[in-house]
């Protein structure tokens, strides 16, 4: 029988221990069984093997076909091939049962994933897909704006002459929209008086909504109606389900709908609406759409659940254009009279202009010396030429006054030399220079000398009259007198005489000329000229003049500033000088010399000028010692760090009192040099930090001791800090600043850096890697030590050297280290034993004993845990560490 | 506000436009009925809180059912058929058309209204087939546009079907 077991191998193998058949209980039940039958049967068995094949048989017979249906589903779930041919029979069934809102979340990032596979793949594919559900969207959107433009350019030519049109212009122009734009905007007056909100799917009326004093049938009825009658047209024309009946025209009234996807508005207008409106209402459309999608979608009639669509639609009621009058198409009025009348001005000006040139040029032709050739006007412009006189009047001159445009004349005039007798005068006496005594005139054209001149000026006038004769009219100069030698000299005396008068300081009482001898009489100042000395040059014979002058004193300011000066003797701290017919006196002068001036003022006030000497300064020893005092409080108060508080002077004695900075100018130090007697100075000084940024940089480089790498300096006001420095001076630096900034004075460390002590740092780590060792109980270090010691002597004089010259301070700190056997206070001071003896062998070695300091940490700091003989012998030491200043 | 679609059909001279004249709320003439081809009528009825406005379609009801055009009826949410009941044709023609709708757009409430009942003398519907019909738990009503009987009550029982 065990042959017979395949069917069930299968399932056996696949199936787990607990599903696996308990043949031990089949076993005991069908005995149960057999025993009910036959109640004999126990005492023939007392119990049943459990690998009995008779089970297995029955098994078979019981539930082989179980068994086989099992294994074909097994195997079908096991093979892909089959199980994909199973499941695509009734996916598409289990698609259409699945709840669509589940599916649909399901299938969205696939359906997406794929959509955006096949535009990359082949854009074209999905571009014919869409092509028919596109075309008409966009060729309705093409044909609205077409529309759109036919109606703005009717509208425009139809108001571009009138008064209207005029302000619409100017309203373009001030709102910078284009002129169509603002002529649609006054010109198309409507107004939305219904908007039906309507449901696609069973024309049933969603929400409506209709303008003050709009009256309408039930809108109801009207909207299924509405719904209806697109059917019929739909229908009755074969139209294709996408399209609808958009525009419905009855006179002035439009009705205008717009299809969503759940719902149609139709907005009912009266009037002449713009193209733009579409636009608007399918705005609304859309956003209703947005809002309740979900509700209109599932609208069944009950409109409860849209009650906020209203409001939406409202919009779309309020919108209208107020009709404005239209009236006498002022514009054409106006461009007409715009372009007349320049025109007629300009036919006005160009006559007058005209008239006006006429009248120059006749001006023209009527003065002497200029003769007009040519003369034309052609296109508004004036152009002349001819012959013209130097001496005569200039044609350029003569066009002002005349109301003629000079920028329009164009004049071409060459010279020549008029042979008229004014003309030929006018020459004579610019090139003859006749003498005041001599009068040219014109008598019946003839040109006449009269008068009385020289031999010379005489012979010169008979040449030019022979030069004239040619053609000119005559020069007579038979009427100019010779003047005579005698008179002449009269002439020189008299030039000498008023020269005289003119004079300063003399006076002339009586002159005349007897028997060709000069005689003069008259008063002189000794201070004055001597009137024999203007003689000279003058031309005038001294041995025929005989002069009588007696002496007088002048009261001219000029004498008796003189006259003061010689009998004054003013110090050189004085200068005398005259201001405005007065004698000043002005400088500095001792009381005596005043009271002397003065006195020589009062004499002189009767009838001589004025002396005034109220500009000259006592200067006395107390005034000049109270100068000096000025003075010297004056520089005080310049002083940098030393404020003057009060100061004053009593009875010869001197008191100043105020404020200095200890590290100002010592004010007794600056009394010397000012003639001040220091016994007489009573000061009173109280010391106090000034801020200003001088004394403040003399106090950091007090306190802090920058080193030499470091410059304070003072940049507008600021104290500004250069250079490099150790981290740690740089921290003080900074806490001086912060400081300092409570005072508002700024100190400036962002130019300050860190000291690059990069090839002393290997230095250091070297010093601070050395330990020196000792033995248990020992504070001196063994002889093994030695060349440790002198290696670590060598490197720290370097190090201090090199730090040195950085302008840093290096230090050295010996720590000695015990182990932790014994006591703790035997210990402490074995570490610091250890520590001084390395100090006193690293002094032995060159090493400068203030450099090196020494601390004792005991078993405090062990270098490793004490636990074994090496920890002890390791920690038994003296460490070394480095710091910088 | 309710309101439902609901649809009239019946075949030609059965007297659907009778019937909403006089008891429906219109505002648009009967000549719709041969321009687009459909009226639409209004009856508002009470029920107990609330009330349903019955948009009534009017189908133009010809005798060639072929030419009637289901695409009205989207959207409906109920049917009323009117048969004449002096001419027997009338009723195969309803329910032929109720037939027509119901595989477009699928089973909806209707009630069956028995029209012209004034005129006995000249009744061609057999008790035994109305009785028949309300076997099948159809709202059946016998109305006179006449006399308005029975018609307020088949749209009050349309109404309560529709407004659930």
């Amino acid at each position: 029988m065990t042959s017979t077991v395949d069917p069930i191998s299968l399932p056996q193998r696949t199936a787990s221990n607990d599903t696996e058949i308990d043949r031990e209980a089949l076993a005991r039940l069908l005995i149960e069984i057999a025993r009910n039958v036959d109640p004999d049967y126990r005492a023939r068995f007392d119990g049943v093997p459990t690998a009995d094949p008779r089970m297995e048989t029955l098994r078979q017979l019981l539930v082989s076909r179980e068994i086989s249906e099992l294994s074909r589903v097994t195997h079908l779930l096991d093979e892909p091939e089959q199980l994909a041919a199973a499941v695509g029979d009734v996916l598409s069934s289990a698609a259409a049962r699945a709840p669509h809102v589940q599916l649909g979340e399901a299938l969205a990032p696939a359906v997406e994933r794929a959509v955006q596979r096949s535009i990359q793949k082949s854009p074209r594919t999905l571009t014919d897909i869409l092509y028919p559900v596109f075309l008409p969207a966009i060729r309705k959107s093409i044909g609205e704006k077409i529309d759109q433009t036919f109606q703005s350019l009717n509208e425009t030519l139809r108001h571009i002459f009138t008064w209207h049109g005029l302000k619409w212009r100017f309203e373009s122009w001030r709102t910078g929209a284009s002129f169509s734009e603002v002529v649609l905007k006054h010109s198309l007056v409507y107004r939305v008086e219904h908007v039906f909100l309507i449901s696609r799917n069973s024309g049933l009326l969603i929400a409506h909504v209709a303008a003050d004093n709009a009256t309408s049938e039930d809108p109801q009825l009207i909207s299924s109606m509405l719904s209806a009658i697109q059917d019929f047209v739909k229908d009755s024309f074969n139209e294709k389900e996408q399209s609808s009946l958009d525009t419905i025209r009855f006179g002035d009234l439009r009705l205008w709908s717009e299809v969503g996807q759940f719902a149609t508005l139709v907005s009912v207008i009266r009037g002449n609406p713009p193209e733009e409106l579409h636009e608007i209402v399918r705005d609304v459309l859309l956003r209703i759409h947005e809002e309740c999608s979900q509700a209109l979608g599932e609208f069944d009639g009950d409109s409860s659940q849209l009650a906020g669509v209203e409001a939406q639609l409202q919009t779309c009621v309020e919108l209208k254009q107020e009709e404005s009058n239209q009236g006498f198409p002022w514009l054409v009025v106006v461009a007409v009279l715009l372009l007349l009348i320049p025109a007629g001005g300009w036919f006005l000006l160009s006559w007058q202009s005209g008239q006006r040139w006429q009248a120059y040029v006749s001006q023209l032709e009527i003065q002497p010396g200029i003769i007009v050739a040519e003369q034309k006007v052609r296109y508004g412009q004036f152009y002349i030429s001819g012959l013209r006189d130097p001496l005569g009047a200039d044609p350029q001159s003569l066009l002002s006054g005349t109301q003629v445009d000079p920028a329009r004349v164009h004049s071409q005039w060459k010279f020549y030399q008029s042979l008229e007798p004014e003309f030929v005068l006018k020459r004579l006496t610019a090139s003859l220079a006749p003498p005041d005594t001599v009068r040219l005139s014109i008598v019946k054209d003839r040109i006449v000398a009269e008068g009385e001149a020289s031999a010379a000026w005489i012979s010169q006038a008979h040449a030019a009259a022979q030069q004239l004769s040619a053609g000119g009219p005559v020069f007579d100069i038979s009427g100019v007198r010779d003047v005579s030698l005698e008179e002449r000299e009269a002439e020189r005396w008299q030039a000498y005489v008023s020269r005289l008068e003119t004079q300063p300081g003399i006076i002339v009482a009586e002159q005349n000329i007897r028997d060709g001898q000069f005689y003069i009489a008259g008063l002189r100042d000794p201070l004055g000229t001597d009137p024999q000395s203007l003689l000279s040059g003058t031309q005038v014979d001294p041995a025929r003049v005989h002069s009588q002058w007696r002496f007088y004193q002048s009261l001219e300011p000029e004498f008796v500033l003189k006259r003061l000066a010689a009998s004054l003797y003013p110090p050189d701290t004085v200068r005398l000088s005259i201001v405005k017919d007065r004698i000043v006196a002005e400088g500095e002068a001792p009381d005596t010399w005043i009271d002397q001036a003065r006195a020589a003022a009062r004499q002189l006030s009767a009838g001589g000028p004025e002396f005034d000497i109220s500009k000259v300064r006592d200067v006395s020893p107390e005034a000049r010692a109270a100068e000096h005092w000025q003075y010297y409080v004056s520089r005080l108060e310049a002083q940098p760090g030393i404020i003057v508080a009060q100061q004053t002077e009593r009875g010869g004695h001197f008191y100043i009192s105020g404020l200095r900075d200890p590290l100002a100018a010592d004010p007794q130090a600056l009394l010397h040099g000012t003639q001040i007697d220091p016994a007489r100075v009573h000061s009173q000084w109280q010391f106090y930090q000034s801020l200003d940024p001088k004394f403040v940089v003399k106090r950091l480089e007090a306190s802090l001791t920058p080193p030499k790498s470091v410059l304070l300096s003072i940049i507008q006001g600021r104290i500004v800090v250069v250079g490099e420095a150790p981290a740690n001076w740089i921290n003080r630096a900074r806490a001086a600043a912060d400081q300092l900034s409570a005072d508002g004075v700024v100190l400036d460390i962002s130019q300050l850096h860190e000291l690059n002590l990069a090839e002393l740092n290997d230095l250091r780590a070297a010093i601070q890697a050395t330990d020196i060792f000792f033995y248990s109980g020992k504070v001196v270090p063994g002889p093994e030590q030695t060349p440790v010691l002198d290696r670590l002597a060598d490197q720290i004089k370097e190090f201090a050297e090199s730090a040195h010259k950085s302008g840093v301070t290096a230090r050295f700190m010996l720590t000695g280290h015990s182990d932790a056997t014994g006591r703790e206070t035997a210990n402490a001071s074995i570490s610091a034993a250890r520590a001084e003896t390395v100090r006193a062998l690293l002094n032995k070695r060159g090493v400068a004993p203030e450099l090196l300091l020494v601390r004792g940490a005991g078993t405090f700091e062990p270098l490793v845990p004490e636990n074994s003989q090496t920890g002890s012998s390791t920690n038994r030491r003296v460490s070394i560490t480095v710091n910088l200043d | 506000m309710l309101q439902k679609k609901i649809c009239m059909l019946g075949g030609f001279g059965v007297g659907k436009t009778s019937l909403v004249r006089r008891f429906v709320q219109s505002i648009f003439s009967e000549t719709y009925l041969t321009t687009v081809g459909v009226k639409i009528d209004k009856k508002s009825v009470a029920l107990p809180g609330k009330t349903v406005d019955l948009i009534l379609w009017d189908l133009a009801g010809e005798d060639d059912i072929g030419s009637f055009r289901v695409s009205h009826v989207r959207g409906a949410t109920g049917l009323v058929l009117v048969v004449d009941g002096t001419r027997a044709a009338t009723l195969a023609a309803a329910l032929t058309l109720r037939e027509r709708v119901e595989a477009e757009f699928g089973t909806m409430p209707f009630v069956l209204l028995f029209n012209k009942s004034d005129l006995a003398d000249r009744w061609a519907i057999s008790d035994g087939d109305i009785n028949e019909l309300r076997q099948l738990g159809w709202q059946i009503y016998l109305t006179s546009a006449l006399s308005g009987e029975h018609v307020d009550d088949a749209f009050r029982q349309l109404a309560s079907m529709v407004a659930r």
